[in-house]
């Protein structure tokens, strides 16, 4: 649906679109509720407590959000009426002109109508928008240029735009202004001309614009979306469990209530005392069925989801404060966004990263070029040194010049002097950073953009260009060019750059294009990304000619996109190819290390990236994501049509099928056009060749088909991680389980996006290795452990309605019953959250260790059922002993229920101390200063006449007898568990044990450490490139690969890819296989 | 890898850095113990020293109470009476003689106590069946929530309400020896506390076991709730079906083959539910009354532990095995895991 916006029009068409409040993200005063259950009760343990909560009739008393209001009162200026008047932001409807003076946020989307400037420019920060914090330019329609700002007061006209959407680097519409103003055809309007929502009008004294879209319908508020709530494997695990148990309450709850219904019937009728009514009501037999549910509510404890929530909370902190995972560079410190979800990083299963920016610094240089055929910096590996550039330059060769005004001026940079007159450029993308910075250096440099005029210093020389129109890089044109006028010789050149084969095929006949595919060749094994060069000179009547279709296109609004892409075909042929540059792009620090340890712990690699194959390939050889031959193996996935992706896929997942059995590191390489074929016609293929691979390479690929491959992992139930850190990487990381954003050069929309953010790749590591897995373990171990006392306490009650008519008795008094989740049993657990089975540089020197976690090892249907049979055995104890010990004219209601009490309570603090690894003052503290916290409670209670327990406590610890219950309850609970612990962790050790028990002996743990490094020791001899690469920080790309130029060809043919041998890694490669055992 | 040193702050941003400490860091020391063999045998065998003697000088306890336990709820009623219920319900007071032989030098205090049987003080309706507050405060009489349905009789309230109160034990028991009464005490049968605090010195029982039905026993109203502490004594509702109460407390030495006649008032309604209603006089021990449990359970799991303690050993000794041996890591001897 097309909306039209009436300029300055106060008519009935006002109300037609919402006014520009803006509600919270995600309730409403009406959806709230509904929404708000919906979402709650989508947990089965959340309905769990709601039946709970209905039948104690507690009021279910739910949190008001507060609605973001702040933004609705600021007060903005509008004209009304044609008077400019104050009003609050949330009473600007569309059609509205809106004032904003420097420095303001935009209140609402607007299409820019004037400004302070004369060329009718205006910067704008977007960086609450999509992260980039470069200031962006806006540029007043060309209409309304030079309008007198009383003039704009009274504008009137029309706005068609699209209907609202969320996507913000794209606006298609058209204005039209009415008489007496100039009435002209439609007028095209584009991203350019809008002011978004939320960012700042910045070195500009006054802007205006007409509000398009208000409120919730704006591109931040359309975009802002409702992210999908992630649930952690943990969590799914604790919901089936609690299922569980609810299955089994049910079942006792039952056979309870038709004993207890017998029972009442046989026996209860001839105890007299107790005066059961000869006739009850139809729903008399509900009442003890409905007795013991509440009995037995306490089996799924409601503390499990406070303490879960109090924890995870506390992970979150955790990496916070992690020291060891800030950025010493930008002192950035990483930082957990969701916090529900720490345990997640335990489990991961895949991690698929992005390239640029994630495993490299995205740091771009300028390094090599070749130019009409001559190629620069091969030598010293820097161009700029290259004498003979320097020389061309000198000499003034016209190739080269022209090379180097591409590098200039063919970008969207916009210099800045700063005021030390040094100039400092604002540019979208690095590489073009790069370029324009190299060609600085080589004399040839860009000093100003002003308007559409820029200025060039070449050896001390002044040139003007005029760019008349500017032909966007598109993902899909992968190119762009601009048109520009050399204002002293009038002459119209259109100087293009982009990705070889866009370039290439569009030289104009004749020209010999070999070198140029040589040398991108040559470049991109070093790793390097290429970006060809070329221009033509255009004839003023086939600019005019082509300007009109352009102009055409730019102001259609169906389909622009691919209208303007046309017109763009229409003019970028026949180029003359200047050259190739090269522009190197660093890897971080410890990317191979990394890389190497998190594989180590039996995680897959995806590396899913935008660059070229080739140059993908080779980043993925030096950062240790594949290995060389003979050790690994690169199986090839292309062709261009069905056929030919069909074919390949299938040889490939024969090869993959065979090699399994061998220990082999094979991957798969597959290319943006074959995937986006394999996906839509062999899914299944694909599916089951992504579950074969532990690596894969997939390069030229789309942000939504990274979004698709993480969709593809996750449906064959893998955990998956997606790291990235610019903007294409947004949709992968919002849609793996666990998204990781890098904070970086590419700004924060990715860190934005993201669950936790990171300052380097090499975080990564940390983040799974330490916080992951001792998050899981905690949760794991905290989990089980409040199902085990609950289920301890419920089974006590539950034998206790055998000895007392099936009537529903509670044994224990209310007060116990609350305090014993609330206080008696949840500190000593939530100290929990320090403990540490093994000590993190174990975990990193045995990172498949990790293979626990990630399998789900600590928590899952049978450890749990261990912890029921304990939270049994223990009942069985604590009841024979506590009644046994308590007989005849021992056996009062209160005392015997506070044995009962204690003996559990003792019980817990033992079973924390066993199962904690690690005991710091706090655990201490915590353990059995609780234990005393519990008496000191009951003596409490015990002195308060009215409270039922009156002197209970006092007369208890008095009794010997009292203790001596306790100390054989806690003698006869824990002595067998133990004696069983100690026989499997001396007889039957898990891989855990071991490493504890290396850990902590002090002795063994070096012998493992030579064991260890010996493989690693021969790994630095034979391949000594990967390992010092990163340290001496040396150009990373040093050709790992022989020098083949036919590499490409061999792919496709042989599906091998030959390296020279390296030694084999240590890590096991199966450990997929070893998940079935 | 990630860098492990603690260089200082650098200067910029330093406020985006979170503040160290060895909590945030969870770093904070902490000790590790280990499972080693002579730890595990050491506390085994540790648990078994202290618990045995901890048996044996329980169960000695126990053993040198003296008890005398007598069930006299069928042999009261006469051989002739087919239906015990009618007979045990009919009006009047049925005495019964039963002779006891004192086992055993028995010295004081020797508590009385009655043992019923198969009597669900603990049941759901009957242990809640009680209004504290109208107990212990002669203002709140008319307070009888949670009484029913002993709550009203002729639309005034019954103090003490409820069915604890209704089915009051009403057996009495005297004793002579050779034809010389024996005083038992009733004194301070209840706990002081309840007496003081729970039971009011100046509530009364009111409309008391006036209804058609009449359950147990009957009160005096002149006296105040607070000495009536038979009553106080069945209101401490017992946890389990069988349980003694004490009747009170004979203050002289009985010598062992003393003859007891009894001379009891059997009352109380057990038979319509096979209740067996017991007489015990019985001594008390530093432990209470006569109860091996605890002294069997210290034995067996002291022995139960002396038993591991020795195994453990001997696996210990037969096949010692090195802890953290790192050939049991199975990444260290070969890819994939076993």
């Amino acid at each position: 649906m097309k909306r039209y916006a009436y300029i300055n029009d106060d008519g009935p068409s006002q109300d037609l679109y919402r006014d520009n409040r803006i509600s919270n993200t995600k309730y409403t005063v009406l959806n709230f509720l509904p929404k708000n259950l919906w979402e709650q009760f989508s947990r089965f343990m959340n309905q769990y407590f709601l039946l709970i909560a209905c039948l104690q009739l507690w009021p279910l008393i739910t949190p008001v959000n507060p609605a973001s209001t702040w933004a609705n009162e600021r007060e903005v200026w509008v004209v009304e009426n044609g008077i400019k008047k104050l009003i609050q932001a949330q009473d600007i409807r569309v059609g509205n002109i809106v004032w904003l003076r420097e420095n303001d946020e935009v209140p609402c989307d607007l299409v820019l109508m004037g400004t302070s400037d004369a060329q009718g420019l205006c910067c704008v920060e977007t960086s609450a928008l999509d992260g980039e914090t470069d200031l962006k330019t806006r540029v007043v329609p060309p209409v309304c240029m030079g309008m007198d700002p009383v003039l704009l007061q009274k504008i009137k006209g029309v706005i068609e735009c699209p209907s609202p959407d969320r996507d913000i680097r794209r606006f298609d519409g058209n204005l039209r202004l009415f008489p007496p103003f100039i009435d002209n055809d439609v007028c095209p309007l584009t991203i350019k001309n809008t002011l978004l929502q939320s960012c700042y009008l910045r070195n500009t004294e006054w802007a205006c614009g007409v509000a398009i879209y208000t409120g919730n319908e704006t591109k931040l508020g359309m975009s802002r979306g409702v992210p999908e709530p992630k649930l952690t494997a943990v969590d799914a695990m604790i919901d089936k469990l609690t299922g569980a148990i609810f299955i089994f309450q049910v079942v006792v709850v039952m056979v309870l209530g038709v004993a207890g219904n017998v029972w009442k019937d046989t026996e209860a009728r001839k105890q007299w005392y107790v005066k059961y009514p000869d006739e009850g009501p139809w729903y008399e037999l509900l009442v003890i069925p409905l007795r013991f549910e509440l009995l037995c509510s306490i089996m799924i404890p409601i503390s499990i989801k406070v303490s879960l929530d109090l924890v995870k909370s506390l992970y979150a902190k955790f990496i916070d404060w992690d020291e060891k995972m800030i950025d010493r560079e930008t002192v950035t410190p990483a930082h957990a966004t969701n916090t529900a979800i720490s345990e997640d990083l335990g489990q991961v299963e895949y991690i698929l990263t992005d390239k640029t920016g994630t495993l490299t610094e995205n740091k771009m240089i300028f390094r090599r070029c070749c130019i009409s055929g001559v190629i620069y910096g091969n030598e010293s590996g820097d161009a700029l040194k290259d004498t003979e550039l320097l020389s061309a330059i000198e000499t003034g060769s016209p190739d080269v010049i022209r090379f180097l005004t591409i590098m200039a001026i063919g970008n969207t940079v916009i210099p800045v002097k700063s005021k030390n007159g040094a100039i400092l450029y604002k540019a979208q993308s690095p590489d073009e950073d790069a370029l324009v910075q190299a060609a600085a250096k080589l004399q040839m440099i860009f000093v100003d953009r002003s308007a559409n005029i820029l200025e060039i210093w070449f050896n001390g020389r002044t040139i003007h260009y005029k760019v008349l129109e500017t032909l966007e890089f598109t993902s899909d044109r992968k190119r762009m060019s601009v048109v520009v006028k050399e204002n002293d010789t009038e002459k119209i050149f259109l100087l293009t750059k982009g990705a070889d084969e866009a370039i290439l095929p569009c030289a104009y006949a004749g020209q010999q294009t070999r070198t140029f595919t040589e040398a991108v060749e040559q470049y991109s094994q070093l790793g390097l990304r290429t970006l060809c060069f070329a221009w033509r000179e255009l004839m003023p009547d086939e600019y005019h000619e082509w300007s009109l279709v352009f102009k055409e296109a730019n102001s259609t609004l169906v389909d622009r996109e691919w209208r303007i892409a046309e017109a763009c075909q229409r003019i970028e042929h026949d180029f003359e190819i200047l050259g190739v540059s090269a522009i190197e792009d660093h890897l971080q620090d410890g990317v191979p290390e990394t890389i190497e340890t998190l594989r180590k712990a039996g995680i897959n690699f995806w590396m899913l990236t935008g660059d070229k194959q080739n140059t993908a390939v080779q980043i993925a050889l030096s950062c240790n994501f594949i290995s060389p031959e003979p050790k690994g193996q690169l199986l090839m996935i292309d062709g261009k049509t069905e056929d030919e992706v069909c074919r390949s896929l299938e040889r490939v997942l024969l090869t993959m099928r065979i090699t399994t059995s061998e220990p082999k590191d094979v991957a798969f390489v597959i290319d943006g056009w074959a995937l986006e074929i394999a996906l839509k016609h062999y899914k299944k293929a694909f599916t089951d060749l992504a579950i074969l691979s532990r690596t894969a390479i997939c390069c030229r690929v789309t942000p939504s088909q990274k979004a698709q491959l993480v969709q593809i992992l996750k449906s064959c139930d893998y955990r998956t991680l997606a790291i990235g850190d610019g903007g294409n990487d947004v949709r992968m990381i919002q849609q793996a389980d666990i998204g990781v954003g890098i904070s970086g050069r590419e700004g924060l929309q990715a860190a934005r996006a993201a669950d936790y953010s990171i300052g380097k790749f090499r975080f990564l590591t940390r983040l799974i290795l330490v916080h992951g897995r001792y998050s899981y373990n905690r949760t794991a171990f905290l989990s089980q452990y409040s199902f085990y006392k609950s289920l301890l306490l419920c089974f006590i009650q539950i034998f206790f309605s055998f000895v007392s008519g099936v009537s529903g008795t509670s044994l224990f008094n209310s007060v116990s019953l609350m305090a014993y989740n609330v206080f008696y049993t949840s500190i000593p657990v939530l100290v929990s959250v320090l403990d540490k089975d093994l000590s993190e540089e174990t975990v990193m020197q045995h990172p498949q260790i990790l293979f626990y976690c990630q399998a789900g090892r600590l928590l899952n249907p049978t450890t749990f059922a261990g912890w029921f049979g304990r939270s049994l055995f223990h009942a069985v104890v604590v009841f024979m002993i506590s009644l046994n010990a308590y007989t005849y004219e021992k056996s009062e209601m209160e005392e015997l229920s506070m044995v009962a009490l204690s003996g559990c309570i003792w019980l817990q603090a033992f079973v924390v101390t066993m199962e904690t690894n690690s005991f710091t003052i706090l655990q201490h503290v915590a353990i059995w200063g609780n234990l005393v916290a519990f008496y000191a409670l009951n003596f409490a209670f015990s002195a308060v006449p009215s409270s039922g327990m009156y002197t209970i406590m006092f007369r208890l610890c008095g009794q010997p007898s009292y203790w001596f219950t306790i100390f054989l309850t806690v003698a006869a609970g824990m002595g067998p568990i133990f004696a069983l612990k100690y026989f499997r962790y001396t007889y039957r050790p898990s891989k855990l044990n071991v490493l504890q028990q290396a850990e902590r002996m002090g002795g063994p743990i070096l012998s493992l450490g030579t064991i260890e490094s010996h493989p690693g020791t021969i790994e630095r001899e034979v391949s000594p490139l990967s390992i010092s690469q990163s340290k001496s920080r040396s150009p990373v790309y040093e050709p790992l690969l022989l020098d083949s130029p036919n590499t490409r060809r061999s792919f496709g043919a042989g599906g091998t890819f030959e390296f020279f041998q390296s030694q084999m890694r240590l890590s096991s490669l199966y450990s997929r296989n070893c998940k079935d055992n | 890898m990630s860098s492990t040193n603690n260089a200082p702050p650098s200067t910029a941003a330093a406020s985006k850095r979170p503040k160290y400490s060895k909590f945030t860091q969870q770093e904070l020391p902490a000790c590790k113990p280990i499972l080693t063999p002579r730890w595990v045998i050491s506390a085994f065998m540790l648990i078994s020293i202290i618990f045995v003697p901890i048996g044996v000088a329980a169960l000695f306890a126990s053993r040198d109470v003296i008890e005398i336990v007598d069930r006299y709820d069928s042999v009261c009623v006469p051989a002739n009476e087919t239906d015990k219920v009618k007979y045990i319900q009919t009006p009047g007071f049925k005495t019964c003689n039963r002779t006891l032989t004192v086992p055993k030098h028995m010295k004081p205090p020797i508590f009385v106590y009655y043992q019923l049987d198969n009597f669900y003080q603990n049941h759901r309706r009957y242990v809640k069946s009680r209004n504290d507050q109208q107990l212990r405060d002669s203002k709140e009489a008319n307070s009888v929530s949670g009484c029913k349905p002993e709550d009203y009789n002729n639309n005034s309230a019954i103090v003490p309400c409820g069915l604890i109160a209704w089915s009051l034990f009403n057996d009495t028991y005297s004793f002579s020896r050779k034809n010389v009464p024996l005083n038992v005490s009733k004194k301070d049968i209840s706990w002081k506390s309840d007496r003081e605090h729970k039971f009011g010195k100046d509530v009364y029982p009111q409309n008391f076991q006036s209804g058609s039905l009449i359950g147990g026993a009957k009160l005096d109203s002149s006296i105040p709730l607070s000495e009536q502490e038979d009553l106080v004594v069945w209101m401490r509702t017992a946890a389990l079906p069988t349980f003694r109460k004490l009747y009170g407390r004979i203050e002289v030495e009985l010598q062992e083959n003393d003859v007891i006649d009894v001379t009891l008032g059997n009352n109380y309604n057990t038979y319509s539910f096979n209740g067996k209603k017991k007489l015990v006089i019985s001594t008390t021990s530093w432990l209470g009354g006569k109860n091996d449990f605890l002294g069997i359970a210290y034995l067996t799991v002291g022995g139960l532990c002396f038993f591991l303690a020795v195994m453990f050993t001997i696996i210990y000794l037969v096949k010692p095995r090195q802890l953290g041996d790192p050939s049991y890591l199975s990444w260290n001897r070969n890819p994939g895991w076993h």
